[in-house]
């Protein structure tokens, strides 16, 4: 029996057209359904930017302005306004993101690599302190930080956020930690790597995207948090939250200027997301879902 | 009547790139068990999926009992398929697993259990294993349970994707004979993939070879071991495969390794048509035989045309297999390498020069670029 | 060949793991303890102080500090309706919060699993409410969208026939609800869709050579796949949600009346207006036995639901 050559050209494409054609269909009715959704889930940001080029009188009519003159005016007022408020939250997001690190990271290490006996006990009781509401102790955290001296100081924020993305880290880094592949660590153990090297020269070259990660989220939670802020705080330690807030004022036209505001405060946080996303899921599954 | 014919079909992923499958002509017959086998990229698994509907097809048609069945939703050809990694549902149970597309039919819960038992039964899956969820079973038992989900189906055509390759070697060989066996009482059509020559020699009746997307040669273990229609086939079929080296054409045969092997007249005439001074020679490992040391031929020609040819060497690498022993020789004056087969108990020792005999009708002789078989 | 049996010499002990050294288990504990320590001493003091303080007669804006009066902060938290009604509001904006976050993330997901154009693109717009500061979130749904006189939303409205509706004012708690639904979605959608993602693909060709229609498939397979992770999303969701502060503090200060005063922003209230130390502290204790109860269950569900990669 002898083999059969090819047959013509056209003949082995004839249905290949009609084939990408109905994919092609089927593609375009989930991309319709696909971006009306995304726009609608993102109507109110850009309504947010958008009011927030525009000058107070356009801002409060009927019916909304969507042509008016754009102005920087707004952003011109918040950044005048919005010095220290960036500063104190730049410090506290920053220092306690590195603080959480510094402990995360050894202790992500004694849970997974090298494990303590009752590892297991030890994750348990991280996560529930996440799950204890920190709003229960805030009149007596009140009182502690007016007789620590820490009321109204950066410092009393960057303890309460370290404390409170701990648990999230170590989670998250002990996860990223337990995908170094064992025959690496095998083979730095037998080269006669101590505990140092290990960490050192196995360990954090393969995890520096997970610590990324890690403190990409750490840095959300900070910026974003009010309830420690506007308790804790008053002037000298006021976050960008607050300033917020401070964006409303008694009376008078405010809404172009707060969704000036509202925008700046936002932007840092949205772009940092949107460049951690793929790590997004595993940091807010405390490293459960990969 | 559940024959499977290939008309001309092809798949291409992207246009202007080389078809997957390249215009296959394929006719399965009614409960035959058809092999298709090639190395990795050939478009075996590719064409399986065609038959099964989860791939389209972009040229050519499939016909299941004679219907085209080109357009036609997978689960409405009537097939069942077996997977390379048995896709076994993993949050239901074994009975329910075998059962699924029963359920899927709508078939009523009584009959499905019998069914499902009576399968159970047929590969040995004992009754406590049906309760239990894929993630606990063994590898074995997985893959028989990928089977059974197929055989309760009743369907016109088996498809078996790389059923076996998960296994290990000995569980492997069991279970080939198996499946065989299986194949021969239930009387379905069978179309079965792997790359193993191994198992598409024992197990098919016949054995489809598919290289780059094209079928090479379709016929039985025994004429694709005996007579290949390339080079391709010849060095694919056959453990340990066919010794191919390129030979240039002398008078009266083909200079391989300082000796002239003597060819058929009807390979020198294809060879003289095709204006060719180089060919390609194709012995095989069991047929090339240890001479005795002490014979030796008078003439340097090789011999008389009854005894063959005689090639000289020197043995790189001996492996033994128990029976038998693989040789791996150097030939002399620079004719490469080879390797041949001979009995466990004789075999020489590495560095010694052994000579071996080769019958004039156990070479074959291939087209040194289009790689087709030089006959008469 | 006889067979020599050893009936004289005794047993040979039986041998076990061995385990590691005492040297060696401290050298493992050392780098756990500074976590440790900080979380204890910044967490766990705290509450032991609002227990104390629970216990005690302490208004800020009274001199004399605090004095011992036992259990009546106790009393009064549970004779307090304002109390009870704020741990409902909590427990059923939560809940619907949730479940509605969670219908739509599945949803969501289910598109964001299908190849089309710009989907990359729109997974990152679904996103982003997420990311938004929930203050600004906030501020905007209030003033820009919700507002009566000038919101967007009234505005996209009126060709249905709405017209002009004061949203804070007469759907507080819908509001409220709306906008945590809006930021958490996203959060359900990426849980969701990791899961859809993790579905072998052969397992889903093998239903359909079954025989198994789309819908059949979703309910018979995918669901079931999706269980656990849809189970970690209204864990983790509830979690979040049930401290959710910022919407209500903002949107709506609670109001009107105590529509939506949740169980946080009655505890900040006692402090912040009430001055109320030692009552918020009460308040607090029992807010967190009530959570220790929840979460208890919770954290059962937790270790089922993740698979608990050993350690190495």
């Amino acid at each position: 029996m002898t083999a059969i050559t090819a047959t013509q050209a056209p003949s082995r494409t004839s249905r290949f057209a009609k084939n990408r054609a109905r994919e092609l269909t089927g593609k375009t009715g989930w991309t319709v359904l696909g971006w009306v959704v995304g726009i609608a889930f993102f109507l109110p940001v850009l309504w947010m930017v958008i009011t927030a080029f525009k000058p107070e009188s356009a801002a409060e009519t009927w019916p909304p302005q969507f042509v008016f003159k754009p102005t920087l005016a707004q952003f011109r007022l918040v950044f005048s306004g919005m010095g220290p408020f960036l500063e104190h939250s730049a410090i506290a997001t920053v220092g306690s993101t590195i603080l959480v690190l510094l402990l995360a990271i050894p202790a992500a290490y004694a849970l997974a690599i090298r494990p303590v006996k009752h590892w297991r006990d030890g994750l348990f009781f991280f996560i529930s302190t996440k799950m204890l509401p920190i709003v229960a102790a805030i009149g007596p955290l009140y009182v502690i930080a007016l007789k620590t001296h820490l009321l109204d100081s950066i410092w009393v924020l960057i303890i309460l956020y370290a404390a409170m993305n701990l648990p999230l880290a170590i989670w998250m880094v002990r996860s990223f930690m337990l995908e170094v592949p064992t025959e690496m660590l095998e083979a730095a153990r037998l080269d006669g790597a101590g505990r140092i090297r290990e960490m050192s020269e196995v360990i954090m070259p393969v995890i520096v995207p997970g610590i990324v990660s890690t403190a990409l989220i750490c840095v959300i939670f900070a910026w974003n948090e009010l309830f420690l802020a506007i308790n804790l705080t008053v002037t000298n330690a006021a976050t960008m939250p607050m300033f917020l807030i401070s964006s409303v004022p008694q009376e008078g036209l405010y809404i172009a200027h707060l969704s000036a505001a509202a925008t700046i405060a936002s932007v840092p946080v949205i772009i940092v997301g949107w460049i951690a996303q793929r790590s997004l899921v595993r940091g807010l599954s405390m490293g459960a879902i990969k | 009547m559940a024959a499977v014919n290939y008309v001309a079909a092809s798949r291409v992923y992207a246009k202007g790139a080389p078809p997957a499958v390249d215009a296959l002509d394929l006719d399965i017959k009614d409960g035959e068990f058809m092999v298709l086998v090639g190395p990795s990229g050939s478009g075996k698994t590719t064409a399986l999926r065609m038959l099964a509907g989860l791939e389209p097809l972009d040229g050519g048609r499939i016909e299941i009992a004679g219907r085209d069945v080109s357009d036609v939703q997978p689960k409405d050809r009537d097939i069942a398929m077996v997977f390379q990694n048995y896709a076994l549902y993993p949050s239901k149970t074994v009975a329910e697993n075998m059962g699924f597309a029963l359920k899927m039919q709508h078939v009523h819960k009584d009959e499905r259990d019998r069914r499902v038992r009576e399968a159970a039964r047929l590969l040995d899956l004992d009754d406590k294993l049906l309760d239990r969820k894929p993630k606990a079973l063994s590898g074995g038992q997985r893959q028989r349970v990928a089977m059974g989900r197929a055989i309760v189906r009743e369907p016109q055509v088996f498809l078996m994707d790389e059923p076996l390759s998960n296994l290990d070697a000995k569980l492997r060989v069991q279970t080939r004979s198996q499946i065989a066996e299986l194949q021969r009482r239930l009387g379905i059509t069978t179309v079965y993939v792997t790359h193993d020559q191994v198992e598409a020699m024992t197990m098919g009746h016949r054995v489809a070879v598919l290289a780059d997307g094209k079928l090479q040669q379709c016929a039985s273990p025994r004429e694709l071991y005996d007579n290949p229609v390339n080079q391709f086939v010849a060095g694919f079929i056959g453990s340990p495969a066919m010794n191919l080296q390129t030979a240039t054409l002398t008078d009266g045969g083909a200079r391989l390794g300082g000796t002239v092997i003597p060819l058929a007249p009807g390979i020198r005439t294809a060879a003289a048509r095709d204006k060719l001074s180089e060919l390609v020679i194709g012995i095989r490992p069991e047929h090339m035989h240890l001479a005795d040391a002490a014979a030796r031929s008078a003439d340097g020609f090789g011999g008389s045309g009854t005894d063959g040819a005689e090639l000289t060497g020197e043995v790189l690498l001996v492996e033994e297999l128990g029976a038998d022993a693989l040789l791996h020789v150097r030939l002399a004056d620079g004719g490469g390498s080879v390797v041949t087969r001979t009995e466990g108990r004789k075999a020489p020792v590495p560095g010694q020069q052994v000579r071996f005999r080769v019958q004039p009708a156990d070479v074959f002789a291939f087209h040194p670029v289009t790689g087709a078989r030089l006959a008469g | 060949m006889t067979i020599i049996q050893d009936v004289v010499s005794p047993p040979v002990a039986q041998i076990g793991p061995r385990g590691v050294s005492r040297r060696e288990s401290w050298q493992r504990r050392l780098p756990l303890l500074p976590a440790l320590i900080y979380t204890i001493v910044v967490t766990q003091i705290p509450f032991l102080f609002t227990l104390w303080y629970s216990f005690q007669h302490y208004f800020w804006n009274e001199p004399g500090g605090a004095h011992w009066i036992g259990v009546s902060n106790y009393k009064e938290v549970f004779t307090d309706a304002n109390f009870r009604s704020a741990v409902v509001k909590s427990v059923t904006m939560t809940a619907i919060a949730v479940i509605v976050a969670m219908l739509l993330g599945v949803a969501l997901a289910v598109m964001l699993d299908k190849k089309f154009f710009g989907r990359g693109i729109v997974r990152t717009l679904i996103i982003t409410p997420f990311l938004v500061m929930p203050a600004a979130a906030a501020l905007v749904w209030a003033g820009p969208m919700l507002d009566p006189n000038f919101g967007l939303v009234n505005w996209l409205l009126q060709p249905f026939g709405i017209h002009h509706v004061a949203w804070l004012s007469n759907h507080a708690y819908g509001s409220v609800v709306l906008v945590m639904i809006w930021q958490w979605t996203p959060f359900m959608t990426l849980i969701v869709l990791a899961g859809l993602q993790g579905q072998a693909s052969d397992v889903l060709e093998a239903a359909k050579v079954d025989g198994a229609s789309a819908w059949a498939t979703f309910r018979e397979l995918t669901f079931p796949h999706l269980r656990p992770y849809i189970e970690l999303g209204i864990l983790l969701g509830s979690i979040y949600l049930v401290n959710a502060f910022d919407q209500v503090r903002l949107m709506t200060n609670g109001g009107p009346g105590t529509e939506t005063t949740t169980l946080p922003f009655f505890l900040y209230q006692k402090v912040n207006y009430a001055f109320d130390v030692g009552g918020a502290a009460a308040a607090g204790v029992v807010t967190v036995i009530l959570t220790i109860i929840v979460a208890s269950f919770a954290l059962r569900m937790f270790a089922r639901v993740f698979q608990f990669e050993e350690a190495r």
